[in-house]
């Protein structure tokens, strides 16, 4: 397990060119395996930008998926800067949508008036997130488990936990009136839906929009600007020095791990309460492992975040037209994100090896 | 005779051929010249010195040489031949072989496992490698257990592994950066032994250095380096001591405070008698000047073995009291104990009578408790910072404008203490970690003083691999804190510091207190034998 967190600590802060340059390299690769999956390079690529941001319906599905990316990544990143590593974004995601699937349904949302009807069951999913999190954080504090270990095997029990819930009655599957009935949760009322920027339903661009960029800018001026973010970082980089220098060091990796599971969960309350409606098995579909990779491109910085974000959402929706349209495996754009990993390890390595020869 | 550069271009003339010859070597890194223009012949057999400051560019030198960096411009003749190694392993096969300050061990391996790395292949002799080790340990006096773990052994033991490592390759030069600055006084002549039967067997020595006292004892020829240039060449050494400390800091012994003159080994402990800070802590003092009382203090380690054993002390206001021992006596855990760094297994202690046993060490900053950790760099500050950051890193709060960092008021903090504590950086917003090592320990020093309302300082081997003049700038530091009233507990192996600086002197043996006695350089052979144990 040492050999994990050793790498994700290699993974930490690759410099600018060699991010674009894995992103290209890994894009070429893709490219290739079009060719050798027999299938038209132009067809490919015609279908990719058909899906990714051929139609303004496209472009907005794409945003969409970079914002729950996003807000994973940011919390990757606000743990990072304390020297912790989440990976369990995707758990994360699966209780903040059990929570706002619950909230939503049978928590009163849709009896408040706007906006509480929406925030609160996003409310609930922050603080079931956070909840996750902060197991791990009090895990890693009082008992020193590794976070990489803890937070990817709470995803794997949250994950299971939504199973759980959409099949039984007693807890969020719809009411079974045939045979037919699927295995997931009613919808949840439209005053529990995250509200459309614009009346026009072929764009469908939601306040989570202008929340999660509000939020990217709380956190970054957070990090970079206040005395708090110069603690984490303090913290981040020599604990035992920052310990003797009075600062808090338990109870900042509880609240750290805590705000990165917050915005898993938000990120679940995003894809529920936005163009999912209701809660399925494995509706986290990987999202939040895709925003750890997110937070690793990222470079330890918020714009990274939504850069790196912006490109794994377009992925996202121009693979899933590549596999409709041009019959590629959308499983491609998984291949061009793991190369982007490796290519960055590999890269992060041989770096490293060249500064030390230097020195 | 003394060389001034301007004198003699290119080193003094030898008779025989010199081994090493370096013509004109310069070296920058950035915008730091470290090296410029040094000319320098090593001799076949020799032990030669090389002297200066902490970045004065002997470790660049020697690195140099070892093919770790290579330089801008100059030659270098290995035993007449161009001797431009790419990498260590080439200097190495040329016959080079360096002791790094820091050891390159693998703590979990045994002595000969350590030194069969990378040497041989295939099949493990570990009981033939291991007689051929003792048999080399024998002929050099390098004492070894060859199957004991490194972890178990002392830092002294760990170098003489390093030496073996060297000795094994039977090279022709073996370059020495620092190795004293991690021993012991009784350590220390063992080594100067180990160097002169090296050289008496044919191999050169380059012995890197700013103690004196060693020069004098076993180098048959010295180098002074002062900011990437030799200022200085001597062909008798211990006949020119004065000279060589002029060259290396630009000023005379006597201009120099006690302590740092101690540390130079070249005058006697003491020699400076009593300091008018030692005349003015003479007067009785009522008990509330009581700074720091420590009542039968325990510190137990995970395995259960006492480490500190009923400590029991008191510290006054205005007064140092310097805990004398071989390192490793419980002097850690003291420490430790008393910054709220780990819990003490029994007993307590008092700062001004209220009770910090088990406080954090948030607490104890805030009861006016100032902290010079043992280990800088683990403990002391975060080299990844800045220097500004690090000169706040206990009082961060005090930046916040409109719930944000207010950088510009960090700056000016910061360059207060700078000008204070004569930390000497391009500004402070450099990098810790690029700051030299008495500049790291002038800023954590200046920070921890500056605490407010500093009642007692804890110093633990705050001039350990410092250079002349930084040790006379914390010494001084030291001496003003206690001026302005705060009780000062200085923890340090190196005695002669200690009688030079403290009002008392407390001996820890074996994490026992094995007697108190004034800090007077009559008393160092009693300290001597408490330190070994004997009771005196």
């Amino acid at each position: 397990m040492s050999a994990l967190t050793l790498n994700l600590q290699v993974l930490q802060r690759p410099a600018l060119w060699v991010s674009v340059a894995a992103v290209l390299v890994a894009s070429l690769v893709g490219m290739a395996l079009v060719v050798v999956m027999g299938a038209s390079v132009p067809d490919a690529l015609a279908a990719f930008a058909d899906g990714a941001w051929g139609s303004p319906y496209a472009v907005a599905a794409s945003i969409n998926r970079t914002l729950a990316l996003a807000l994973v990544g940011i919390g990757f990143v606000i743990a990072q800067r304390a020297n912790l590593t989440n990976v369990g974004g995707e758990g994360q995601i699966a209780v903040g949508g059990i929570a706002a699937t619950a909230v939503s349904l049978y928590g009163g949302a849709a009896t408040l008036p706007m906006p509480l009807s929406f925030l609160w069951p996003m409310l609930a999913a922050v603080l079931a997130g956070g909840l996750w999190g902060g197991i791990a954080g009090v895990l890693k504090a009082k008992a020193g488990t590794n976070e990489v270990i803890s937070t990817l095997l709470l995803s794997f029990i949250a994950v299971w936990m939504v199973y759980g819930a959409v099949q039984s009655e007693a807890l969020l599957r719809q009411p079974m009136t045939n045979t037919a009935t699927l295995p997931e949760s009613q919808e949840i009322p439209d005053a529990a839906k995250l509200p459309l920027l614009s009346a026009d339903a072929d764009t469908p661009l939601n306040v989570g929009l202008p929340i999660a960029l509000l939020l990217a800018v709380v956190v970054a001026v957070a990090l970079d600007k206040t005395v708090w973010g110069l603690r984490l970082r303090a913290i981040g980089l020599n604990a035992v020095a920052a310990r003797r220098a009075g600062l808090r060091i338990a109870p900042t990796i509880v609240l750290v791990l805590f705000l990165a599971g917050a915005f898993g969960g938000l990120a679940g309350a995003f894809m529920l309460q936005g163009d999912q409606g209701s809660l399925k098995a494995r509706f986290s579909s990987g999202y939040g492992f895709d925003g750890l990779v997110v937070g690793l491109l990222a470079r330890g910085s918020i714009p990274g975040v939504i850069a790196a974000a912006l490109l794994f959402g377009f992925l996202r929706s121009g693979g899933i037209s590549m596999e409709m349209q041009a019959g590629v495996p959308s499983a491609l754009v998984l291949v061009i994100q793991g190369a982007i990993i490796l290519l960055l390890a590999g890269a992060a390595f041989w770096i490293d090896r060249r500064k030390e020869s230097e020195r | 005779m003394l060389a001034e550069p301007a004198v003699v271009a290119a080193a003094p003339p030898a008779a025989v051929p010199p081994l090493l010859s370096l013509r004109g070597l310069s070296k920058r890194f950035g915008s730091l010249q470290a090296l410029q223009d040094v000319s320098l012949d090593i001799a076949p057999a020799e032990i030669h010195a090389l002297l200066g400051e902490n970045g004065a560019g002997k470790s660049t030198l020697c690195n140099l040489v070892f093919g770790v960096y290579q330089p801008e411009s100059g030659q270098m003749l290995f035993d007449g031949e161009s001797h431009h190694p790419a990498g260590p392993a080439q200097a190495l096969a040329h016959g080079i072989a360096m002791v790094h300050q820091h050891f390159s061990l693998v703590g979990d391996m045994t002595v000969v496992e350590n030194l069969m790395l990378g040497q041989v292949s295939g099949v493990l002799k570990r009981q033939n490698y291991a007689r051929s080790v003792q048999a080399l340990s024998q002929e050099y006096g390098l004492a070894l257990d060859p199957h004991a773990r490194i972890q178990d052994l002392s830092v002294g033991e760990r170098q003489r592994v390093e030496i073996v490592k060297c000795l094994m390759r039977n090279p022709r030069l073996v370059v020495l950066d620092e190795p004293t600055a991690v021993l012991l006084p009784a350590e220390i002549e063992g080594l100067l032994a180990v160097c002169e039967r090296i050289a008496a067997k044919g191999c050169s020595v380059v012995l890197v250095t700013h103690k004196l006292a060693e020069i004098k004892k076993v180098a048959h020829r010295a180098t002074v380096l002062r900011g990437g240039r030799v200022v200085a060449h001597s062909t008798a050494p211990a006949q020119e001591m004065a000279q060589l400390v002029r060259a290396m800091i630009q000023r005379d012994l006597d201009g120099l405070a006690a302590g740092a003159g101690a540390m130079l080994g070249a005058v006697a402990a003491g020699a400076h008698g009593e300091t008018s800070h030692k005349a003015a802590t003479e007067t009785p003092r009522p008990a509330a000047d009581e700074a720091l009382q420590i009542n039968g203090l325990s510190v137990v380690d995970a395995e259960g073995t006492t480490r500190l054993d009923n400590f029991t002390l008191i510290v006054n206001r205005g007064e140092i009291v310097g805990v004398a021992g071989v390192e490793g006596n419980g002097q850690s855990e003291l420490a430790a104990a008393l910054s709220g760094m780990t819990p003490a297994s029994d007993g307590r202690f008092f700062v001004r009578g209220q009770d910090m046993t088990g406080a954090t060490p948030r607490a104890l900053t805030a009861a006016g408790v100032g902290v010079v950790p043992e280990d800088r760099h683990a403990v002391g500050c975060i080299t990844g910072m800045s220097l500004a950051e690090n000169l706040s890193l206990n009082r961060l709060d005090r930046f916040k404008r409109f719930g944000l960092l207010d950088r510009a008021a960090l700056r000016r903090a910061a360059l207060e203490l700078m000008e204070r504590f004569d930390v000497r950086a391009a500004g402070p917003d450099v990098a810790f970690g690029g700051l030299s090592g008495g500049n790291q320990q002038k800023a954590v020093l200046g920070r921890e003083i500056s605490t407010d309302g500093l009642v007692f300082l804890l110093a633990a081997q705050p001039t350990r691999g410092l250079d002349v003049g930084a040790v006379e700038a914390v010494y001084g530091q030291i001496r003003a804190a206690c001026r302005r009233g705060a009780g000062v507990l200085l923890i340090s192996s190196e005695l002669d510091e200690l009688i030079d600086v403290a009002d008392r002197i407390v001996v820890l043996y074996r994490g026992r207190v094995m007697g108190h006695c004034p800090a007077e350089p009559a008393q160092r052979e009693r300290i001597g034998a408490m330190m070994a144990g004997q009771q005196a």
